[in-house]
């Protein structure tokens, strides 16, 4: 196993691109989620550390790993499947709350309750 | 060896007889008497075959260490006097066992019966066959114990479940008392070996103890022989199945007392304050137990109270302190146990033939059952002390010994008299209870009509009875030499000449007897009239309800006061319990700290990493955040708590703890699902409706808070103050050094746990299932603040809405709403399993383990009850935690047993690498059996409290569900 300054030059611009490119995007979902105003808004911030944010390290460390150990690491894709199957499913049963919700409030921001649409979900 | 196997073979045989017994199926009435007469018989057999043995050697023994450092062995010891209480046990057992064959009816579950029957014969066996004084204690708890479970027999019975319970307090109480004489006598003596025991009484009796210890000794004894002002339970008892009344009172339970009493004889006696408190308890036991059954309607009860009498005249000769008396009394323990085993016996007969046994409305038996009448006429003459029965000749010499003068004292005096005046009794009671069954008036309004019982029913009636005869006729020939032997093994080098013949000549005992058989025969006279009609219980002393005031006694003791502590001492609100606790942790810190300081805080780390510090700040933030939120945001506050928990999981894998980090994680998760279900049923509160904050309250508030920071605070110093000090030389590093090396792992932290400390562990899992029961138990009891009884708003609401919809039922909305989510969750079930698999398989290399592999398991399972609800999953899967926790802990204890099987020490592993195919080398350690266990516990404990709140919805469906149905009815 190598040390990470025994790392090829191009393996080291690699990863370290892919993982900034990662914490990039995942502060600027932190950002938003922080700005922007409505809960609406809100939700679609934080799906930028879950996607590209997340998978910019995970391709990072992948990288890395192979490199070092000099031999095939993708255990990484395992939390990339956990991450795909787990976060949208929550964010959206969020959403989905949070819309039952001011609709029974009859909040005017949002589109009014229509129960044959909401049959066939 | 003989001798030991003889002895052992003795004592185990009835209880792995009970265990076998507890298995049939509950009809066999027949296999189950089959088995327990086999095993009465064989020890029967085994003691007859050991009699030669002890005549040539005076006693037999064996000797097995029990717990050697506390210098106490597993030891037994039959000399003559246990031979032939062994003889009684065993014998009288199997006869009882023969009779409750046709006795017990078809409908009755006798697996429980001839169960609790063996063991208690193995218990009493037990206490009879003791060479040490501690294990004859253990064993004389155990009679009391599955005597309480034998006379509770039918539980359905309130007056059972009574009078086992008076039962099994007055005894245990004794058997408490006892405990701390024979550790008194210990103390004394320097060894509770019985041989030792009974060679130092010079010391004992001259030792300042002695009267503490013989009052503890006497507490215990008199207790267990019913004997005043500790009778009242032995009436109560008689709610139990009628051979268990025979075998109690004849051979076993109360006999135990006397036992004792004769057993210790050597030691005790003699001495001023043996005579007053014996012989005063035996005079009393004697005259009321004579005067209390003449009165009783219940013939049970008239059997109870002449087995209280009996009991007190063979007290009363122990209490004398003169060989002759505890010949006397040996001989009558004897003999009462053949008649009165046979009474009962008869007693039961005429209840199972009649259906009752009330004596008023009972009559003219006789022409229905003339076999049991004569048979029940010889031993109730045997009772009365008739000439020619084996009564007659311990009668005579309890007169004897009665005149004789022991110690000049007004007791001494009115023995005689007391003597008499209750044989009267004694004969008034044994008429009454042959002519109101067997003569007069036949009864109108019996329940049946009775005839014969089966041969064979009759036959341990028939045999005792013709042993009565025979011993009374030719006794010197017959128990002659076993009497011997026996009083041999009590009085060694003191033992008297006494002759057992009928005919002594006219002299003043025979004159005695003469005068109680008449006067008793007068008194029942003159009485007849009365006792036909009178209620039940003696005049006057009916009123004096023993039972009445135990009753009070134990509403006070355990009620009254109890309830008073309760209310002065304790409060039921949560707040103040959690302050008291706090403050108490504070000061138990604060102490030592003041007392000793901090010590040397050696490395102080120069920098902090700001990463680290950034992840705790993030959790101090959350932690205080909860804190701040958890009165009206509870949601959010378990989220921020979450938060917390993370950033210590975090910080466990900085520091390298990746085991515990995991672990942690785990339970986090486990934690939230488990208050998130339990949200639902806490109070609401509301900031809009919460009361006005006074001075008070604001007091109050600021007092918490200040009491809340400086325990947080304080611990965080504390914690840190530790963590920074050099680290002692401890026994760490042994296991480190060691994990691997002894334990096979390399997972030094798992081999500690299921390896170098597994004994620690499995103490620790059997809290965690013990816990977990009694959160289920709590929980079934369970009832909600009436705020959150009803359903949510926001189900009622759905509800209500899928209601309205024709196409739609109940639920749907909700279900509408998880169906993503559900078949993600369904769907990683099968890939929670493997993960938990896989962590409890690499567990003693890498971190993981049975801990958190039954964690996570736990978690596959809750996680399905959320995607589909309870009766979803609960159609689908069986899950059956509680067996899941037993089959833990059994796991785990066979595995510790296991290395007893190779000659190593309880919980000893063994490890080395199994070569499996495909696979490879894998490495395998008795200690991954171990940690299945734990697994399973955990398994078991956690699923069972989750399921058990989870079920508080569908509980409190089924409960409206029986409301409605009520309300439909009612109208």
């Amino acid at each position: 196993m190598m040390q990470a300054d025994q790392l090829p030059v191009w393996a080291a611009l690699l990863a370290s691109a892919l993982v900034l490119l990662g914490a990039g995007f995942t502060v600027i979902g932190a950002i938003g989620l922080a700005r922007l105003q409505t809960f609406y808004e809100r939700l679609h911030a934080p799906t930028l550390g879950t996607t590209w944010g997340a998978g910019g390290i995970l391709l990072g460390s992948i990288v890395y790993f192979t490199v070092a150990q000099s031999r095939p690491v993708v255990h990484e894709v395992l939390i990339a499947a956990f991450l795909t199957v787990t976060t949208p499913v929550s964010l959206m049963l969020i959403a989905r709350a949070a819309l039952y919700r001011d609709r029974a409030e009859r909040n005017p921001l949002v589109p009014p309750d229509d129960a044959s649409q909401e049959t066939d979900a | 060896m003989h001798d030991d196997l003889l002895l052992t073979l003795l004592v185990l045989l009835p209880f792995i007889g009970s265990v076998f017994a507890a298995t049939v199926s509950s009809n066999a009435r027949n296999s189950e008497a089959w088995l327990a007469g086999a095993v009465a018989l064989s020890c029967l057999i085994l003691i007859i075959a050991a009699y030669p043995a002890i005549v040539a050697n005076g006693a037999i023994r064996s000797e097995f260490d029990w717990i050697p450092a506390l210098g106490l062995s597993f030891s037994l010891r039959m000399d003559g006097f246990a031979w032939m209480f062994a003889v009684l046990v065993s014998g009288i057992g199997f006869l009882v066992v023969l009779y409750a064959r046709y006795y017990m009816s078809p409908k009755d579950p006798v697996p429980r019966f001839f169960s609790f029957f063996l063991a208690f014969m193995g218990a009493m066996l037990g206490v009879v066959l003791s060479g040490n004084l501690i294990l004859l204690v253990l064993f004389w708890e155990l009679t009391s114990l599955f005597s309480f479970l034998l006379i509770g027999y039918w539980h359905h019975n309130a007056a059972a479940r009574d009078g086992a319970r008076m039962a099994l307090i007055v005894t245990g109480a004794g058997g408490l008392a006892l405990l701390t004489g024979v550790l008194l006598i210990g103390h004394i003596v320097g060894s509770y070996d019985l041989d030792r025991v009974l060679a130092s009484g010079d010391a004992i009796r001259s030792h300042a103890l002695y009267v503490p210890t013989l009052v503890l000794i006497l507490l215990g004894a008199l207790t267990k022989s019913a004997q005043f002002p500790f009778h009242f339970w032995l009436p109560n008892a008689m709610a139990a199945p009628t051979p268990v009344s025979a075998y109690l009172h004849s051979a076993t339970l109360v006999k135990a007392g006397v036992f004792l009493l004769a057993r210790l004889w050597p030691v005790f006696a003699g001495t001023t304050e043996w005579f007053w408190l014996v012989g005063l308890a035996g005079t009393a036991s004697l005259l009321l137990g004579a005067f209390f059954a003449v009165f009783q309607r219940d013939l049970k009860g008239l059997l109870a109270y002449s087995t209280i009498s009996h009991l007190g005249l063979i007290t009363m000769l122990l209490s004398l302190g003169s060989p002759l008396g505890a010949v006397a009394a040996i001989f009558h323990m004897m003999n009462h146990a053949t008649f009165k085993a046979s009474l009962f016996m008869a007693a039961g007969i005429v209840d199972h033939e009649t259906g009752t046994r009330d004596m008023q409305k009972l009559g003219g038996l006789f022409r229905f059952m003339p076999i049991t009448a004569t048979l029940a006429m010889v031993a109730g003459a045997a009772m009365a002390g008739v000439p020619l029965l084996n009564g007659f000749l311990s009668k005579e010499m309890f007169f004897a010994e009665a005149i004789e003068t022991h110690l000049h004292s007004v007791l001494d005096t009115a023995e005689p008299y007391a003597a008499v005046v209750a044989s009267a009794f004694a004969v008034t009671y044994s008429i009454r209870f042959i002519h109101s069954v067997f003569f007069g008036q036949k009864p109108a309004d019996l329940p049946r009509t009775p005839h014969e019982p089966p041969f064979w029913m009759r036959f341990p009636i028939s045999f005792l009875v013709i042993a009565c005869l025979i011993v009374g006729i030719l006794p010197s020939v017959t128990v002659g030499p076993f009497l011997q032997t026996a009083v041999v093994a009590v009085l060694g080098s003191r033992t008297p000449e006494y002759s057992l013949a009928i005919w002594h000549g006219f002299n003043l005992p025979l004159i005695m007897s003469l005068v109680a058989l008449i006067g008793g025969a007068l008194i029942y006279v003159a009485l007849k009239g009365y006792l036909q009609q009178c209620a039940d219980g003696p005049p006057l002393f009916r009123l004096l309800d023993a039972r009445r005031i135990f009753d009070d006694a134990l509403v006070i003791l355990s009620w009254r006061w109890a309830r008073f502590l309760e209310t002065s001492l304790t409060t039921r609100r949560l707040q103040p319990q959690l302050r008291l606790l706090v403050l108490a942790a504070l000061l138990a810190a604060l102490v030592p700290l003041y007392a000793r300081g901090l010590g040397p805080l050696a490395a102080i780390p120069s920098r902090i990493d700001p990463v680290l510090a950034l992840v705790w700040l993030t959790g101090c933030a959350c932690a205080i955040g909860a804190a701040y939120q958890a009165k009206y945001h509870r949601l959010v506050a378990l989220m921020l708590l979450g938060g917390a928990g993370l950033a210590t999981c975090i910080t466990f894998v900085w520091f390298s703890a990746p085991d515990l980090a995991l672990t942690q994680l785990l339970v986090e998760i486990v934690t939230t699902v488990l208050i998130l279900l339990g949200l639902r049923w806490l109070p609401k509160r509301s900031e809009a409706v919460d009361e006005p904050v006074t001075f008070a309250s604001r007091l109050r508030r600021q007092r918490d808070l200040a009491i809340a920071v400086a325990a947080g605070v304080g611990f965080a110093a504390l914690a840190f103050a530790v963590m920074v000090r050099p680290l002692p030389d401890t026994i760490a590093s042994y296991f480190l050094e060691n994990a691997y090396l002894m334990g096979g792992g390399r997972n030094v932290v798992n081999v500690i746990l299921v390896d170098f400390r597994a004994f620690d562990t499995l103490g620790e899992i059997t809290v965690l299932g013990i816990v977990a029961l009694t959160v289920f138990a709590l929980l079934r009891r369970f009832r909600p603040a009436s705020d959150s009884l009803g359903a949510p708003e926001q189900q009622r609401v759905q509800n209500a809405f899928d209601e309205a919809q024709p196409d739609r039922k109940q639920g749907d909305t909700v279900g509408d709403y998880l169906l993503v989510p559900a078949a993600t969750m369904q769907w990683l079930f099968p890939v929670i399993i493997v993960l938990a698999i896989y962590l409890f398989l690499r567990g003693h290399d890498l971190p993981g383990g049975g801990f958190a592999a039954g964690i996570a398991m736990a978690a596959a399972f809750i996680l399905q009850y959320m995607a589909a609800g309870t009766t979803w999953v609960e159609d689908r899967l069986r899950i059956l935690p509680v067996n899941w926790i037993g089959m833990g802990l059994l796991v785990a204890l066979a595995t510790g047993a296991g290395s007893w099987l190779f000659d190593y020490p309880f919980l000893t592993s063994h490890s080395q690498y199994l070569q499996l195919p495909l696979i490879g080398s894998v490495p395998a350690a008795t200690a991954l059996l171990f940690d299945l266990g734990v697994l399973g516990l955990v398994i078991g404990a956690t699923v069972l409290m989750l399921v058990a709140l989870a079920h508080q919805s569908v509980r409190k469906l089924r409960a409206a569900r029986l409301s409605a149905a009520a309300g439909e009815e009612s109208p």
